[in-house]
């Protein structure tokens, strides 16, 4: 439940990690799309409503389209994504972290039946929240998973700074860390930065804002840049 | 080597494949009609340049570079496994063997659960039907004084006022209704069959015991010759249907409690799988049931012994597609349709 992370080894050997969904966004999702189909049969029922009896039947076809087939075709035409979904930036893949195909659709779709028991996705809620991955019930019958779609916050590049040699050796988590700070400086507090500069002081032997510059200087230096 | 370099000797390669998938990855319709003004990555080595990227990924990862350049890295490579591992789009011609072929194939499949799902319908259908022709208070004790009383001016053989098996409404909102109906209970048949088979069993046997309850209350008051013209028909499709839904279900619940040597959720799955295809099959039973029984079976005035021989072609149809349909080499195409590859 800590770990939403679901970290699938693609064919070419290489981890593809899947940032799984929990129950409170893929509600919400549910609540726009449970909005949007009323919506769409409040029009048809204005529309058939015209046509009299007959128009009675066509309504009762658009209901059940509607009921069963609107996520079908949405998260199997649209890249795992109904409206509800997309407004919330959640897609719906396989659990290879593929696209999702019509079958797999059509039955976490089908299983939805079963996750609305006794009432209010009370099972399917239950289901989510002691699966690792977020899944209902519906999901693990159709090997799928919901996934958090935007990208994480837009990282930045590091700061450019005439790059300087590092004279000592450096572990490999220690030239990330170099690294990472100078790729965070520019977003954090003059005094933050300078009290984490002066953090390293047995490395560059400065302090203050000459402390930050060193850093940077050797952070360029690590990732080979030229003046 | 510094992520610089790596960075300088493979960003060319890198920004020709984003600029692949940006042009033609989403649409391989617009993909082909533009073929000829394209002149970056060509198609066909997008594959191995995808190769490529996953193992400049895993070197940059072991590496440590900077989160900045996994990232993109990262994503890029997403972008070609969604692409490259797409499930292929229905195709029309398969649909149609499916239905001719993979379906009846599947039913055979599982055959175990077909048979236990027919029993659970049949055998209350009949008992109660038997049961009222001797005690027919049993139908009292079934459903309440206006429901039968719907059914007895339903199938009233003196009213020709009304089509057979409705009150005064038209074909197509009946088949609306039947639409609606049916296929949501085939579906949910199906669909309940995951709590430990349970559901599927519960539907299976409800509807047994209602539908052999009616026409026992109707053939015991001596309005059986509408009720059975009415029902003769579709009924070879709708309970056909039913079982199918209800044996998927069974194989669905079965997986769950006893998975054998595969991992629960595998069997699952597995289950879901061929349950889904076999909700597919039954989609189209119901549909065409729907269409039978509202345009067809509802005509008053045809002779009973047409409305039998058709139901006889009917009933005989649906039998010979299951039972036959699939077998020999032509259809070995769909071979495999409900074994895991």
């Amino acid at each position: 439940m800590l770990d939403t992370y679901r970290e699938v080894v693609t064919p070419e050997g290489v981890v593809l990690q899947l940032r799984a969904a929990g129950p409170v966004p893929r509600a919400l999702a549910w609540l726009i799309d449970v909005a949007i189909r009323m919506g769409i049969m409040m029009v048809a029922g204005m529309v058939f409503g015209l046509l009299g009896k007959a128009g009675m039947g066509f309504y009762l076809i658009a209901l059940f389209l509607v009921w069963w087939f609107y996520p079908v075709v949405f998260e199997a035409l649209w890249k795992g994504r109904t409206p509800g979904k997309r407004a919330l930036n959640l897609r719906v893949v396989s659990g290879n972290g593929g696209p999702l195909g019509w079958q797999a659709a059509f039955t976490r779709d089908l299983l939805r039946v079963v996750d609305m028991l006794p009432l209010l996705y009370a099972t399917g809620l239950v289901s989510c929240l002691l699966d690792p991955w977020g899944r209902r019930l519906g999901d693990m019958v159709a090997n799928t998973l919901v996934v958090h779609d935007a990208p994480p916050r837009g990282l930045v590049e590091a700061t450019a700074a005439t790059p300087i040699p590092l004279t000592v050796v450096l572990r490999q988590h220690e030239q990330a860390a170099l690294i990472a700070f100078a790729e965070r400086g520019p977003r954090q507090s003059p005094a933050r930065r300078v009290e984490l500069a002066d953090l390293a002081e047995p490395l560059t032997g400065l302090r203050g804002e000459a402390g930050v510059h060193q850093l940077y200087g050797l952070a360029n230096g690590l990732l080979g840049r030229n003046e | 080597m510094k992520q610089e370099l790596f960075v300088q000797r493979y960003k060319q390669e890198w920004d020709a494949f984003e600029r692949w998938l940006d042009v033609r990855g989403e649409s391989a319709k617009e993909a082909r009609s533009t073929r000829r003004q394209w002149h970056g990555l060509a198609d066909t080595d997008v594959p191995a340049r995808y190769r490529r990227l996953c193992q400049q990924l895993a070197l940059a990862r072991r590496r440590g570079y900077s989160p900045v350049l996994v990232e993109r890295l990262q994503q890029l490579m997403q972008r070609g496994h969604t692409l490259l591992y797409r499930t292929p789009p229905p195709r029309w011609r398969r649909l149609v063997m499916f239905l001719l072929a993979g379906f009846p194939r599947l039913v055979r499949e599982e055959r175990f659960c077909m048979v236990v799902s027919a029993i659970l319908l049949w055998l209350p259908l009949l008992a109660i039907f038997i049961a009222t022709q001797y005690k027919p208070e049993i139908s009292s004790a079934l459903f309440d004084a206006s429901t039968l009383h719907k059914f007895e001016s339903m199938y009233d053989p003196h009213d020709t006022s009304h089509a057979l098996g409705r009150g005064s409404e038209t074909d197509l909102a009946m088949f609306g209704v039947y639409i609606w109906n049916n296929i949501s209970i085939g579906f949910k048949t199906f669909a309940s069959g995951l709590v430990a088979g349970v559901g599927a069993v519960i539907v299976l046997l409800t509807n047994g015991i209602m539908i052999g309850g009616v026409a026992g209350h109707l053939q015991a008051i001596g309005y059986g010759d509408p009720f059975w013209r009415f029902v003769a028909g579709h009924s070879s499709f709708e309970l056909t249907a039913i079982v199918i839904a209800g044996g998927a279900g069974l194989r669905l619940g079965l997986n769950l409690m006893a998975p054998g040597q595969r991992r629960r959720v595998d069997a699952l799955i597995d289950g879901g799988r061929r349950g889904a295809l076999l909700c597919a099959g039954v989609f189209a039973m119901l549909v065409m049931a729907a269409f039978i029984e509202a345009f067809w079976s509802s005509i008053g005035w045809m002779p009973a012994w047409i409305k039998y021989s058709v139901s006889a072609v009917l009933w005989l149809s649906v039998g010979l597609w299951l039972w036959r349909g699939g077998r020999g080499d032509a259809f070995d195409e769909t071979a495999g349709e409900g074994t895991p590859r």
